[in-house]
């Protein structure tokens, strides 16, 4: 309905500061966006699926932070099968489906069907499973989720507590849950939509003399849990879905106990594992730490995510601070314009700093993603020697890479001042929904432990000189370690900044802290649990020592042109330095880095940032994050912030339907109504 | 609900029970958890809550089974139908404020009027003269009027000086014309004003005469008393959805030239003389400094209680669940082991534990020394006794920017980690702590951005380092401990923190002194621009907080309390909190500590060791230092935060028999465009 408020402008034109801000930095977005984003053809992919999703109605964002958990899950299915159709229609392969799951930005019931469901069947299945079930999964005929963590037991697979005991005489497995605390808890696809499970259980057999059982721990059986024909629960299972959450409305995580329910014995997955169907015979062949292989596997695949999170979350930030204005300053002559927030140092020290990162987690994300493919390809040709490392370094960056994330998305939030609060910030969905990453697939406390035993091994072994000819980057980190004194490294020449000694006092700090670990725990014998902080600091220090060889290699053989390449070198030394800044401490106690360097950090980071600030705005906008996606007034791509803020609440807002009736005297809720009373039948 | 099958009914979670496990906890520590409340909140405070919450748990609208479930439209009716309940039930039991407080306290939710009984009264309160007074704040008291207030705006929010709304005199007919240049000065964010406020208080820049006198109150009538209809000219609704506060209706409003009598500005302190179509300006500015300063103490006083929360289901689960078994743990301790055990969880909750107290006592004092000082602002007291204490207030002030950015994001950052600290299910709705946490999130945008806001202190502290270093006599304990710095600044200082209590405060006192004069030269001798300067005005804020927050605990604590005094093991574990918020305080800023020379390298090391032993001596306690809030069921509204333990039924309960999703049987198939096969 047209009315007075049609005619209004905003004060500040966002959309000539944002083409401002665009005509005073030299980078050339589309090259360093292809630079970015050229893995797997993103870029082009990105247009052609988003091309087709933002013009259907069903896939439209507009009114979704309104609805109730049971509508957005409603909406949630009906839009997982019609990407389903889309699929088919444009013949999209995989990468093309999960852009579209990427685009919508919800986790609804199909996304494990790919995901944990499927990966775990192959990499689980023998040769006959895997021709018995893959086809069925690959066209949707078999809808399956993943049950492992229970409602008492999470991160600790061996705690679980369903068995799956084998009946001799029937030739069956017989899934049972003992407790209430037994019962499946968080899966997702379980609670409404899936027709199978992959079931983690303990594994027993009956012994072969007397009476008890032989246990052989966490094994994965695949079922049918819900008939075919009226989608109910098998007799003997109990399903549901758990209820609301933080995020993942849209997503059925399920809750599953078994009454003594009989599945066949080649439910059993027995890649790694056989029991011979007349004797009961347990035979493991292969790696037993294999099951572990899928959980590496998402790991991987968080931590590239983790940079396309923050990016978002950062574009959305720049624009809006560029945009914002708040207060004169101080120091300017009389009555001269607000300042834009983001040329205050408050706001550039809390934005640029996550916009560095976000970088860092792509170059990271690149140099990991080529080295677990190499892995992958060595495990399933029965070699395991890179399991370990590969299994420490993903547990390391899982935690710093998604506690990033998870933390940088509520700083850019805050970052906005008020209006960051409002659900057209557009980081309303992403940061309940992202908030799972820092205890899903492992707690992000808990997992440090396992980089930080394998670097005290690692330096156990090299003290011992008993590393042999390990190819391991870390071995030679720790050798050159335990021959030299604390360097106190210099990190800057007058106004110079040096990257190479940078690179060493996180290598040196990192080879340090092991050192002070291995002493703790192998040479005084501390127990376990005591050193846990500790072993977490370790754990932090050895990633982001990652982060920044990675960082530092990519700038190195960087072929973008120069003002481009410039800037991001920019990035990485306030990457570096910041993070440096943040837990100087361990900096200079370690002696990595000198007293007379340390002292002139802050000035150094300011001086970086107001060499970045130029270019803030180009930069997010080579993140090449489609209007669709950021589903933002606050960051959209034209600036016209105010005006779709406005537009959201006086035109899209359905509460603005309905006139209240206001006095506390009358029961009446809606004006005119009579429903005074009513609203007790929808408690 | 399908019915639940009779051998899902008979499960029990395996054992140890959380019960049990929490029954142990209990035994295990001597604090007396009744004389700990008492001292907490004092005995008045316990007897309401405990009226009130048996008040309201009798009434099914305050049934809370469902709030995890619905919609916003749905959840904010709900709401304003539990404001209505609760605005008759205070008439009906002749509330109090506080008892009304202590309601909507327990009830967990902003309800629609709650703009109206905060901001709206308490502006008409100060602000109207008295025939303003009759017609409106009477009208307001009795809800015959309903309102809002009015300052905020889309493109304008900490600056109240940037405000767009303009309302103009016109000699002629002796009226303000209320008017919106912009769309970026349309009203926003204002509670109770979208869909439930018939009146609000506009604060528009002043202009008579061709001259604006910048930003005013006015008392503008919106929507029309019977129909419940914006005005003609006046634009209204709500904002739409949030990350929390969804059973707020915050709204927009725009003015299209809206005429309005003479008597709709607020003149207690400033008017426009219809005789002489002249300005009257206000006498003093202390006045409008006065409910910034106890808006933003408030929210002082409220961190600690919003925090406990978080930190009290965190505490009790992390007792409740168990997790991996500890290989070294001694034979005793059979099975897994308890979360809370682990000195990773310890690590990041007890710290926050000791935090929860450590803003409670802060914000006491912050509460007491606002009502002290505004009492002497009465016509009883003297010309130079009230001069005395708007300087007080000034100083107040700047403390109470400080404070509210310190406080307010330790209790936002604390609650997400108390949820992250609950592992997997934190991420639960029935948690608990999403919706605190959520909702808690505005404070540390609104009444002053936390980062914006820490200018204020800056300021504050580099004038009185520059007349402390021109000879100024000691006035308050700013001066004081800037003074004595300034004296040991050639001689430098030792604190022995972690042999006496005092030092440990002093410690604090001389790294805020320090960063001080530190600033205060760089911008008097160094000349740097202060917008350069605002990061290190922002950890001097930082300092400045903490030194506050850590003496306060600590005068809190030898300051004898007859009435509610404590036993001597009680105050020897709160001596415990203490030093723990202090010491890890210190290990976390250890730098500035270093820097400014209070400590030596090898100190700040033995402060971590020292922490960690303070996490095992506090550690037996953590369950009854978390009881001694008293947070009824009813108000945390978890299943892991029960105060009984019995956590994972309570989950499956919900999940399986509350949880309105499981009525629908769901057609699963790609293929099939079928959602719901069948409801039950």
């Amino acid at each position: 309905m047209p009315d007075f408020t049609d005619s209004l402008k905003p004060q500040y034109d966002g959309q000539a500061i944002l083409e401002a801000e665009r005509n005073r930095s030299p980078i050339q977005v589309h090259e360093l966006s292809k630079h970015l984003l050229s893995r797997n053809n993103f870029l082009e992919r990105q247009s052609k699926i988003v091309s087709i999703l933002q013009n259907d109605p069903l896939f439209s964002k507009r009114n979704q932070l309104n609805m109730s958990r049971p509508d957005r899950f409603h909406v949630g299915l009906a839009r997982n099968k019609k990407l389903r159709r889309l699929a088919k229609q444009y013949a999209w392969d995989l990468e093309d489906y999960k852009m579209a799951e990427y685009l919508t930005d919800e986790m609804s019931p199909y996304h494990l069907q790919h995901g944990m469901f499927a990966t775990s069947v192959f990499q689980q299945s023998s040769d006959e499973q895997r021709a018995e079930w893959l086809p069925a999964v690959r066209d949707f005929k078999v809808l399956g989720c993943y049950a492992q963590t229970e409602l008492g037991h999470g991160s600790n697979v061996r705690g679980v507590e369903a068995t799956a005991t084998y009946d001799l005489k029937a030739q069956q497995w017989v899934l049972h849950s003992p407790t209430l605390t037994a019962s499946k808890w968080w899966n997702g696809a379980l609670g409404r939509v899936a027709t199978h499970a992959v079931v983690i259980a303990q594994l027993q057999i009956p012994k072969k003399e007397g009476t008890g059982y032989d246990s052989h721990g966490p094994h994965q059986f695949l079922c049918r849990i819900r008939d075919e024909k009226t989608h109910q629960p098998l007799d003997g299972i109990v399903i549901g879905d758990i209820g609301p959450k933080y995020g993942y409305a849209s997503m059925d995580n399920g809750y599953m106990l078994f009454d003594n329910f009989r599945i066949p014995h080649s439910a059993l997955l027995c890649r790694y594992s056989k029991v011979d169907p007349k004797t009961g015979a347990f035979q493991r062949q292969g790696h037993p730490a294999i099951v572990y292989g899928t959980l590496t596997a998402t790991r991987g695949a968080i931590i590239l995510n983790a940079r396309l999170v923050l990016a978002r979350a950062v574009t959305i930030a720049i624009r809006y601070t560029s945009i914002r204005r708040q207060f004169q300053d101080r120091d300017a002559e009389t009555s001269s314009q607000e300042v834009a927030v983001l040329d205050y140092p408050t706001v550039q020290i809390r934005l640029l700093p996550l916009l560095a990162t976000s970088l860092a987690l792509h170059y990271t994300g690149e140099a990991v993603s080529d080295h677990f493919k190499k892995s992958a390809a060595k495990i399933e040709n029965g070699d395991f020697s890179a399991l370990a490392e590969m299994h420490a370094l993903s547990s390391g960056l899982k935690s710093l890479c998604t506690q990033y994330a998870a933390d940088g998305i509520e700083t850019c939030r805050r970052s906005m001042g008020g209006h960051g609060f409002h659900g057209a910030s557009g980081l309303v969905g992403i940061n309940s929904d992202y908030l799972s990453k820092p205890t899903v697939e492992g707690d992000n406390w808990m997992i440090t432990q396992q980089v930080a035993s394998y670097l005290i091994k690692k330096m156990d072994e090299v003290v011992t000189n008993t590393a042999g000819k390990s190819k391991d980057t870390v071995v030679g980190q720790f050798q050159s370690f335990l021959t030299a004194k604390k360097p106190f490294y210099t990190l800057f020449q007058g106004s110079e900044i040096n990257a190479k000694e940078i690179l060493n006092a996180f290598e040196w700090r990192s080879a340090y802290l092991s050192h002070e670990a291995y002493q703790a725990r192998i040479v005084q014998k501390k127990s376990w649990t005591s050193l846990l902080i500790q072993l977490h600091k370790l754990s932090r220090a050895y990633s982001e020592m990652v982060l920044v060889t990675n960082f530092f290699n990519a700038i190195q053989s960087s072929n973008l042109s120069i003002e481009t390449a410039k800037v991001i070198e920019q990035c990485f030394y306030l990457y570096a330095l910041y993070t440096i800044d943040n837990d100087p401490r361990s900096f200079s106690t370690t002696g990595a880095v000198a007293d007379a360097s340390m002292d002139a950090l802050p000035d150094h980071i300011l001086d970086i940032m107001s060499q970045i600030r130029p270019h803030a705005v180009k930069l997010v906008d080579a993140w090449a994050i489609p209007d669709y996606l950021l589903n933002s007034a606050l960051g959209r791509y034209d600036g016209k912030v105010y005006e779709d803020l406005f537009h959201r609440a006086h035109h899209e807002n359905p509460l603005n339907k309905t006139t209240f009736n206001p006095h506390w005297e009358d029961e009446e809720i809606v004006l005119g109504s009579g429903d005074g009373g009513k609203i007790l039948s929808k408690l | 609900m399908a019915p639940v099958p009779p051998w899902v009914k008979k499960l029990r979670p395996a054992e140890p029970l959380g019960s049990q496990l929490l029954d142990a906890e209990r035994a295990k520590s001597s604090i007396p958890v009744d004389k700990l409340t008492l001292f907490l909140y004092g005995q008045e405070f316990i007897d309401i809550k405990a009226k009130i919450l048996k008040i309201l748990q009798a009434e099914p609208l305050f049934d809370k089974s469902q709030n995890y479930f619905q919609g916003r439209v749905e959840r904010w009716e709900k709401s304003l139908a539990r404001a209505k309940r609760l605005r008759q039930l205070a008439v009906e039991h002749d509330w109090s404020l506080e008892d009304h407080n202590v309601a909507v306290d327990l009830i967990a939710e902003p309800i629609p009027y709650m703009l109206h009984g905060t901001m709206f009264l308490l502006t008409l309160f100060s602000q109207c003269s008295d025939e303003q007074g009759a017609k409106y704040f009477m009208r307001a008291m009795d809800y015959k009027i309903i309102g809002c207030y009015a300052q905020t705006e889309l493109g304008h929010g900490s600056n109240v000086k940037g405000l767009e709304t303009t309302a103009t005199w016109n000699s002629d007919d002796k009226t303000f014309t209320i008017h919106s240049p912009t769309l970026t000065a349309s009203k926003w964010w204002i509670g109770t004003l979208g869909r439930t406020a018939n009146h609000a208080v506009v604060m528009a820049q002043l202009i008579v005469n061709g001259k604006n006198h910048g930003p005013h109150p006015f008392i503008v009538k919106i929507r029309d008393m019977k129909t419940h209809q914006p005005l003609e000219n006046i634009h209204v609704g709500d904002v739409g959805p949030k990350i929390g506060y969804n059973t707020m209706d915050n709204g927009f409003l725009l003015f299209n030239n809206h005429k309005v009598p003479h008597e709709a500005m607020l003149a207690k302190f400033s008017s426009v003389d219809p005789e002489t179509n002249q300005y009257v300006p206000p006498k003093s500015a202390a006045q409008v400094y006065g409910t910034m300063t106890w808006v933003r103490s408030t929210i002082v006083w409220q961190s600690g209680g919003y925090l406990a929360r978080g930190v009290t289901i965190a505490v009790r689960y992390c007792a409740v669940r168990r997790q991996f078994k500890d290989e070294e743990a001694p034979d005793s301790q059979k099975g897994e082991t308890q979360v809370l055990d682990y000195s990773m969880v310890a690590y990041r909750l007890l710290p926050l534990l000791a935090a929860c107290y450590a803003l409670h006592f802060t914000g006491k004092i912050m509460m007491d020394m606002y009502q002290q000082k505004q009492g002497l602002l009465t016509d009883s007291t003297s010309k130079q006794e009230q001069e005395f204490a708007i300087a007080e207030l000034a100083d107040l002030h700047a403390t109470s920017c400080g404070l509210k950015s310190l406080a307010s994001t330790t209790t936002a950052d604390g609650l997400e980690t108390s949820r992250r600290a609950c592992g997997g299910h934190g991420y639960s709705s029935f948690s608990g702590i999403g919706d605190v946490s959520t909702n808690y999130l505005p404070n540390v945008t609104w009444e002053g951005d936390n980062y914006m806001l820490t200018q204020q202190v800056a300021r504050y502290l580099i004038k009185t380092a520059r007349s402390v270093m021109d000879g100024a006599p000691i006035t308050n304990d700013t001066t004081k401990i800037f003074s004595y710095y300034q004296s040991r600044a050639e001689i430098g200082a030792a604190f022995d923190v972690l042999g006496s209590d005092t030092d440990l405060v002093a410690a604090f006192a001389w790294r805020s002194a320090y960063l001080s004069f530190d600033a205060m030269r760089q911008r008097d001798e160094a000349k740097k621009p202060w917008n350069d300067l605002l990061v290190d005005f922002y950890r001097l804020s930082k300092a400045h907080s903490q030194y506050f927050i850590v003496k306060n605990f600590y005068d809190t604590l030898v300051t004898e309390d007859p009435e509610n005094a404590l036993d001597d093991d009680t105050k020897g574990i709160m001596y415990l909190l203490f030093r723990l918020y202090a010491l890890h305080t210190l290990e976390s800023e250890a730098n500035e500590f270093f820097t400014s020379s209070a400590l030596t390298v090898h100190q700040i090391t033995l402060c971590r060791a020292t922490v960690m032993r303070l996490l095992k001596e506090i550690r037996p306690h953590a369950v009854t230092l978390v009881d001694a809030w008293d947070f009824p069921d009813f108000q945390l509204d978890s299943s892991l935060g029960r105060k009984d333990g019995d956590v994972y039924s309570d989950m499956f309960y919900r999940a399986s028999e509350l949880n309105p999703l499981n009525d629908l049987t769901a057609d699963p198939y790609p293929d099939s465009p079928v959602i719901v096969k069948s409801r039950l």
